[in-house]
């Protein structure tokens, strides 16, 4: 009995903890796909190649590539960059936005391409390593190993989706994108602007992942593929969070860091992607509208 | 009166075959001959990539199908096709034996497998489904790599058994791609003018009218998965053949949406020209921008805009030319 | 008065609710094989909701569904479709990629069964089962009147003709349970009494015919039977004389001023 405590403090504590951690990333990244699903019915295929274009930035930035900023002043440059990204992206998707979903998000893939043919065309294809200053310490805390990189990433998450709630509680703009959520039609009816709402769903939704992103790269180093990898994951907590709620992309962010955690660890880390596409076939079957949701049923 | 309605499509139906090889298709026709006569004119490199151009072209048909007559979008169609490579590659590689034996196990597996994976995905719909076929591409090149002990791994196999023996294996190449893509765009064809093409386009445009008529949602889904996934198991199947060579390399996410971007190039057409062009597209812009391959990715992504773009605007130019034409 | 025949389609105690909306409340209703059952109400009576459980497109909390003889509760919409029990929708369903026969076809479908190899190859039997499709396609499309429209795409057909169309697809088959959803709705006058040639002629000893119309003088016409709903409560039921004289409907009627 003791011997299968010490296995669960030594492994499955640790493994836990550390998918919690990846999760709220995985949950930031969710959270912009939501934002811009939520009032648009787009799924924005090109935010993943769009926040590690701009994660390449705040590198070429800040490491002399392209200039030699601070990483502050290079990190809000970068931002404003993802900022003005989003905002040429619907400008010219948005005639289709309202005539079909499937449409404009087809359209959202030629703009993940695009981005990612940029990044390589001025990075290059290498491997980089982008360096944060991220507080390097460690502590045990009852046999668990917090290090600063795990209260940076949770202290953030924290502090974002806070910042996110109030705007969307407290702000006209939040109160506008609640309301066209909800039933577009009767919104617009009601003299609200859709398209100044789904800029705002899509300015939002970039700002949350250049922090998603510059929060990925130092557990692993910077490439191409790097952050458009993690957004696979962010797409499945989206899925698994019913695509439509902000709160589900929360809790299925966390659940899907945790859940590859303990497969990688316990079964296989070789066929995480296959696991993934198990995991979000087994959600959407007994979950179709997302973990937080009761099935109910449906009217013809 | 009646009388005579009632032999129209009796007279009709006899002659469909014939009349679909002649009137309605003439260019088609005219098409396929310039085709089989490409290689006379073409060198070497290039009746090699004409053959991948056909191979990816049944690639596009099996997109465009599953829009159709699935009203879905699939952006994970490289799965099907590389279930048609290796099991082309592998019973070649492995066991010496042909497409004779090669090319019926990977249109079965094809379809096994769209229907399998139809199965747990047929409450899904739109985005949804896109996001799980999303991951069914991500799965891919994974499960490649880690079965290295039958799919050669990073290395990939190489496939060298002929079909015929009269013919120059480079000609055989090139025939057998042509001739597969014919014949997907025939059978494809033909399906429109069945009962089951009908039942299909109904269950995507009114489920609840083809529910009210006998045909259940769930059927619509899991026979076009699997026709499309057969399909893209034969694109696959053709690729490994004509191109030779099976590696983790033309199954990746990207080429995924490659097939997606030709399905959209070609307006999701189902006829061979259109497939064609798409088919086109997705092999020559690597082909020909081979020398730099980050303008690859480039170049699709402005092309997928560019014909979406078009084809929003241009109906809406029409008429406001035609509008303005009438006023003026 | 004749036995209770068998071919009778039944609805007992039906209730059904949206979300604590009660759409239909406990009813019971009779629909006899070789009368044409009207369906009024004003709008919001519940009575495409009725048609939609009698179809198996809504299950309903409380109630049984049977026909002739035999219960239909819990059968999904294709398997009761398989029954013969087939309808038109209040909002025309055509398949806009189709043409006006191919969509007439769509009802005859269910009696044919050819393999999926005939449907990618000419062979015989797939052949002869399209001819067939075709020509039974042909004689419902002729009998409404719309003989020249069978090679137009549906969109090309003004909404009064595409309604006409959806019928045409509804009865090509041999139903032997007929509900129609406001079948004149978008009619002009002659398509209007084309349709009710054709539905008089078609209230055989073995079809069940039930109509849902707003249009009061197709419906007293040639209905045998009416049953009037409102609130999802049945109102009245009887001849057209007696539910015209019956001061309930006169009330709902003229109370309301719909239709």
């Amino acid at each position: 009995m003791s011997a299968f405590l010490n296995t669960l403090a030594r492994d499955l504590f640790p493994l836990v903890w550390s998918g919690m951690i990846v999760g709220c990333l995985y949950a930031l990244g969710a959270l912009g796909l939501v934002m811009i699903f939520k009032c648009s019915k787009v799924v924005n295929f090109s935010h993943g190649n769009v926040a590690g274009f701009t994660a390449f930035l705040v590198y070429g930035l800040s490491s002399g590539v392209l200039m030699s900023l601070s990483w502050g002043a290079a990190t809000l440059l970068a931002m404003l960059c993802a900022v003005a990204i989003a905002f040429l992206i619907y400008s010219i998707i948005s005639p289709l936005v309202f005539e079909s979903d499937l449409t404009s998000t087809i359209a959202t893939l030629g703009f993940g391409l695009i981005t990612q043919g940029a990044t390589l065309l001025i990075f290059g294809p290498d491997i980089v390593s982008l360096d944060l200053p991220i507080p390097r310490f460690a502590v045990s805390v009852l046999g668990l190993f917090v290090t600063g990189y795990d209260l940076t990433v949770l202290a953030v998450t924290v502090i974002t989706i806070g910042a996110l709630f109030f705007v969307i509680d407290f702000t006209k703009l939040g109160i506008a994108f609640r309301a066209i959520s909800e039933n577009p039609f009767a919104a617009e009816v009601c003299g609200l602007n859709l398209r100044s709402v789904h800029y705002f769903a899509w300015i939002t939704a970039a700002i949350l992942g250049v922090i998603g992103a510059l929060l990925i790269v130092p557990t692993t180093f910077l490439s191409v593929t790097t952050v458009s990898t993690f957004m696979l994951q962010a797409f499945a907590a989206a899925v698994i969070g019913g695509f439509a709620s902000l709160p589900g992309s929360l809790v299925g962010g966390v659940l899907i860091g945790v859940l590859m955690n303990l497969f990688a660890f316990y079964v296989s880390p070789e066929y995480s992607s296959t696991f993934l596409l198990g995991i979000i076939l087994v959600a959407l079957n007994i979950f179709p509208n997302g973990i937080l949701e009761k099935v109910g049923g449906s009217r013809v | 009166m009646s009388d005579t309605f009632g032999q129209r499509p009796a007279n009709a139906s006899e002659t469909s075959m014939l009349k679909q090889l002649t009137s309605g298709s003439l260019p088609t026709l005219a098409l396929i001959i310039a085709l089989a006569f490409l290689p006379a004119m073409l060198g070497g490199s290039w009746t090699f990539t004409m053959g991948l151009c056909f191979a990816n072209s049944i690639g596009v048909l099996a997109v465009s199908l599953l829009v159709r007559y699935g009203g879905e979008v699939s952006i994970g169609h490289t799965f099907f096709t590389a279930l048609g490579a290796y099991s082309v590659g592998v019973l070649d590689a492995k066991y010496g034996l042909s497409l004779f034996a090669s090319l019926p196990l990977a249109l079965l597996l094809g379809v096994a497998f769209g229907v399998i994976f139809a199965w747990p995905s047929r409450n899904l719909s739109g985005i949804y489904l896109a996001v799980t076929t999303l991951a069914l591409a991500l799965a891919v090149p994974e499960i490649i790599n880690n079965l290295g002990g039958i799919t050669g791994g990073y290395e990939g196999l190489y496939v060298s058994t002929p079909i015929v023996s009269f013919l120059e294996m480079s000609m055989q190449r090139y025939y057998f791609a042509l001739l597969m893509l014919v014949v997907a765009t025939y059978l494809v064809a033909r399906l429109r003018k069945s009962r089951q093409g009908m039942l299909l386009l109904l269950a995507k445009t009114h489920s609840a009218a083809a529910d009210a008529f006998g045909t259940r949602r769930v059927w619509a889904r899991i026979s076009i998965m699997g026709i499309s996934g057969g399909i893209g198991a034969l694109c696959g199947a053709t690729l490994a053949f004509s191109g030779s060579t099976v590696s983790p390399g033309g199954f990746t996410f990207s080429q995924a949406i490659f097939l997606l971007v030709g399905s959209v190039v070609g307006f999701y057409g189902l006829s061979l020209p259109r497939v064609l062009l798409g088919g086109a597209f997705v092999t020559l812009v690597p082909h020909l921008l081979s020398a730099s391959g980050a303008w690859i990715p480039v170049f699709y992504g402005i092309a997928l805009l560019s014909m979406i773009l078009i084809g929003h605007h241009l109906p809406r130019i029409r008429k406001a030319m035609k509008l303005r034409k009438e006023a003026g | 008065m004749t036995e209770p025949q068998t071919n009778t389609l039944r609805g007992e105690g039906i209730s059904l609710s949206f979300g604590g909306i009660k759409v239909l409340k406990d009813l019971d209703v009779e629909f006899r094989a070789g009368e044409i059952t009207g369906l009024i109400g004003p709008n919001g009576a519940g009575k495409t909701s009725l048609f939609n459980c009698l179809t198996g497109a809504y299950t309903p909390q409380k109630g049984n569904i049977g026909y002739a003889g035999n219960s239909l509760n819990g059968l999904p919409p294709s398997m009761r479709a398989a029954k013969g029990i087939v309808r038109s929708f209040q909002h025309v369903a055509l398949c806009p990629d189709l043409t006006v026969r191919e969509n007439v076809m769509i009802g005859v479908a269910r009696n044919h069964h050819s393999g999926w190899l005939n449907a990618f190859l000419p062979l015989p039997r797939g052949q002869r089962e399209w001819a067939a499709m075709a020509q039974d396609a042909n004689r419902a499309l002729a009998d409404l009147g719309l003989a020249e429209m069978g090679d137009l795409m549906p969109d090309a057909l003004p909404p009064g003709m595409q309604r006409l169309v959806e019928i045409a697809r509804a009865i090509v088959g041999n139903p032997s349970v007929l509900l129609l959803d406001e079948p004149a709705a978008g009619l002009n006058n002659s398509e209007t009494s084309d349709l009710m040639a054709v539905l008089r002629e078609l209230a055989s000893n073995d079809l069940v015919l039930v109509v849902v119309e707003h249009d009061m003088d197709l419906v007293m016409s040639i209905c045998d039977r009416i049953y009037v709903l409102n609130f999802g409560e049945l109102v009245a039921d009887g001849t057209p004389k007696e539910v015209r004289e019956n001061p309930n409907v006169v009330r709902i009627y003229l109370g309301s001023d719909d239709d």
